[in-house]
C-alpha cells in the first residue's frame, strides 16, 4: 500500500543528511574521545598515563565531551528528520543485505539517543533507572562509535555526492512552502549553537551569567559549588571533632599531624579548577601542604601512589588513588583553605585533596589518611 | 577504506555489544530497563516526536505568512530543543537531592529568559523581513506586485489544489534564512 502523504520537505535531501551528518559524527567523536579520557583517568589501565599538566585539561575535555554531547542533540533530531521519510520506503525489506543495513541505523539510533538522553539526564543527577550510569553509558559508547563506522563505510559513496557542492543550486527556483535546504541546514547550526550556548555556562566562564540551562549556581559556599555535602557524607561530627589527626602511613613508618601542624607547615597557594565529570567546572585559589612534603616527612619519595581515604565510610567518594605523577607535582595540594577562607565543611574541612588535572570525583574530601604504596 | 571503516566499525560494535552483556546478562531488572532505554529512543522518536514534528510544520505552514515562516519554524525547533534539554532539571521525581550549587539554580526562570530572548530574535529578524518585502514590493512593476500581495495564501490553496505557483510564492517568501534577506535585499 502507498502512504497517503507524501514528504515535500527539502530537508528530506541527501546533500542535508551529509552535512549534518557530518557534524553529528565529528560530535560523537569528541565524545567517544573525551568519555574514554574521564574512564581511564577514572579506572587506569595499562599504557594510559594521565599528567598532572596542564592543570585545566581534564577540565576542558570534559567539558567538551558534555557540549558536544548537547550539541548532537538538536543535530541528531534534524539528522533523522532529515532521512525520516525512508522509514516508510516499501519494500520493508529488499534483500538480506539491506535487512542488514536497516537493522544496523535501528543499533546506530538506539545507542545514539542512548547516550545522549543518559547523558543529558545525568549531568542533571536524575535517575530515572536503575541501573548504574557510568557503565551502561560506557559500554553503549562503543556501540555508538562502532555503529557510526559501520555506517560511514556503508554510506560513503552517498555522503561523498551528498557532500559535493550542487551547481544548480543557486539557479533552482525556491519551491517551497517550508524551509529550503539551506535555511534547514541554518537553522540545524543556530538550533545546535543555541543549546550550546544556553548550557555551555556550567564550564565556560564567559557564558556563566548567559546559560539560562546550566546546572551549576553560583550558589555554592566560598563561590564552589558542592556535589555532596557533609550531611549526605555522614561525616559532620567526625569532620569537627576537635580530636581529628591526619594520619600518613608509609613503609618507612606513620606519622600523625594535627591541624594545627598542617597549618605551621610550609603553605602553597594554587589556581586550581573543581572540574567535574558532569561538566561543570569552578576555578579557586586553594592553600594547603603539597602531598609531596608529606610524603618527605615519612620518609617516602615524591612520585610514589598515594591512596587517599575519607573520613567518609565507603561509596564512590570514600577512597581515591592519587598516581605518582601527581604526587610529584608540587600542586598537588592537601588544602586546608579555599579563596580565603577556612575550608567549608562541604568543600572538606578539616582539608582535602585537589591535585591539578583531576576530575573532582577523585579530589577526596575529609581526608583521613593517606597511605603510601 | 570503506572495507576497513566496515571492520572496524564491525570490531568496535562487537566490543561494546560484549561489554553490554557483560553487564545486562543474565538479564535481571537493570538489564531489563537498560535495553528499554536502548530501544526506547528509536520508538519515541520514530512514532512520536517525528509525527508530531510533522504536523507542527504543516499546522505552521498553513497559519504562519510566508515572510514569517523561516524564522518561527527555526524558533520552534529551538524552543523544543531548549525545552528537552531543561526537563531534566525542572522534572526532578528521580533526582538527586539539590546540594549548594549544583542543581540548586532557578531552571524556570532561566528557561523562560532564553525563550524570551529567543523570540525577540524572531520577532526583530520577522519585521525586518517584513519590512525588506514591503520595499521590494515598492520597486517590483505593478501586475507582479498583485501577484505577490495575495501569493502566500491563494498560492498554498492553488498548490494544496494541485497547481503549481512556486515561483512567485518562492519570491514572495523571498527568503528561507534570516541571513538571506541582506543577500537579496
Amino acid at each position: 500500500m502507498r502512504p497517503r502523504f507524501r514528504f515535500r520537505g527539502l530537508a528530506h535531501d541527501e546533500r542535508v543528511t551529509a552535512r549534518v551528518g557530518r557534524w553529528l559524527g565529528i560530535a560523537f567523536a569528541v565524545c567517544f574521545v573525551t568519555g574514554l579520557i574521564s574512564h581511564f583517568v577514572q579506572h587506569p589501565a595499562g599504557i594510559f598515563a594521565w599528567p598532572s599538566r596542564p592543570v585545566n585539561l581534564y577540565r576542558v575535555t570534559q567539558g567538551l565531551h558534555v557540549i558536544s554531547g548537547i550539541a548532537a542533540i538538536p543535530l541528531l533530531l534534524a539528522k533523522l528528520w532529515s532521512v525520516y521519510p525512508k522509514l516508510f520506503a516499501r519494500p520493508v525489506v529488499r534483500s538480506p543485505l539491506h535487512a542488514i543495513e536497516r537493522g544496523s541505523i535501528l543499533v546506530l539510533s538506539g545507542a545514539a539517543f542512548f547516550q545522549l538522553l543518559t547523558g543529558l539526564f545525568n549531568i542533571a543527577q536524575n535517575y530515572p533507572w536503575n541501573f548504574y550510569f557510568p557503565t551502561a553509558h560506557y559500554a553503549v559508547s562503543w556501540i555508538a562509535i562502532g555503529s557510526i563506522l559501520v555506517h560511514v563505510a556503508v554510506k560513503l559513496p552517498v555522503i561523498r555526492s551528498g557532500l559535493r557542492k550542487d551547481p544548480t543550486a543557486a539557479a533552482k527556483p525556491d519551491d517551497h512552502l517550508g524551509l529550503s535546504r539551506r535555511g534547514f541546514l541554518r537553522g540545524t547550526w543556530l538550533t545546535a549553537g543555541v543549546a550550546v550556548v544556553a548550557t555551555a555556562g556550567a564550564t565556560v566562564p564567559l557564558l556563566r551569567g548567559v546559560s539560562g540551562l546550566s546546572w551549576r549556581s553560583g550558589k555554592g559556599p566560598q563561590g564552589v559549588p558542592v556535589n555532596r555535602t557533609a550531611s549526605a557524607a555522614g561525616v559532620v561530627d567526625a569532620a569537627r571533632n576537635p580530636q581529628w589527626t591526619l594520619e600518613v602511613v608509609a613503609p618507612a613508618g606513620t606519622r600523625r599531624f594535627t591541624l594545627a601542624e598542617l597549618a605551621a607547615m610550609p603553605q602553597t597557594t594554587a589556581e586550581l579548577p573543581i572540574a567535574c565529570v558532569e561538566g561543570w567546572s569552578q576555578p579557586a585559589t586553594w592553600t594547603g601542604v603539597p602531598v609531596a612534603d608529606l610524603l618527605g616527612e615519612v620518609g617516602a619519595r615524591p612520585g610514589a601512589e598515594v591512596d587517599v581515604v575519607s573520613l567518609e565510610q565507603d561509596g564512590l567518594y570514600a577512597r581515591s588513588t592519587l598516581p605518582g605523577e601527581h604526587t610529584a607535582d608540587p600542586l598537588s595540594l592537601l588544602a586546608l583553605r579555599v579563596n580565603g577562607e577556612v575550608l567549608d565543611i562541604d568543600h572538606g574541612y578539616p582539608c582535602r585533596v585537589i591535585a591539578p588535572n583531576r576530575p573532582g570525583v577523585l579530589q577526596t574530601k575529609w581526608v583521613q589518611r593517606l597511605e603510601v604504596r | 577504506m570503506r572495507i576497513l571503516l566496515f571492520v572496524a566499525g564491525v570490531a568496535v560494535l562487537g566490543w561494546g555489544a560484549f561489554l553490554l552483556a557483560e553487564f545486562a546478562l543474565p538479564l535481571g531488572p537493570q538489564g531489563m530497563v537498560a535495553l528499554g532505554w536502548l530501544l526506547g529512543g528509536p520508538l519515541a522518536h520514530d512514532l512520536l516526536v517525528a509525527p508530531i514534528a510533522a504536523v507542527a510544520g504543516m499546522l505552521l505552514v498553513r497559519v504562519v505568512p510566508a515572510t514569517w515562516r523561516a524564522p518561527v519554524q527555526v524558533g520552534v525547533a529551538i524552543t523544543a530543543v531548549l525545552t528537552l534539554l531543561a526537563f531534566p532539571l525542572l522534572w526532578r521525581e528521580f533526582g538527586a537531592a539539590p546540594s549548594p550549587g549544583l542543581h540548586d539554580g532557578d531552571t524556570a526562570t532561566g528557561l523562560l529568559l532564553t525563550l524570551v530572548a529567543v523570540w525577540s530574535v524572531v520577532l526583530v529578524t520577522g519585521t525586518s523581513r517584513v519590512l525588506l518585502a514591503a520595499r521590494n514590493e515598492k520597486r517590483a512593476a505593478p501586475d507582479e506586485d498583485r501577484i505577490r500581495c495575495g501569493a502566500f495564501t491563494r498560492g498554498y490553496r492553488l498548490r494544496m489544489a494541485g497547481v503549481g505557483l512556486g515561483r512567485t510564492r518562492g519570491r514572495a517568501s523571498g527568503v528561507t534564512s534570516p541571513r538571506r534577506v541582506d543577500r537579496r535585499g
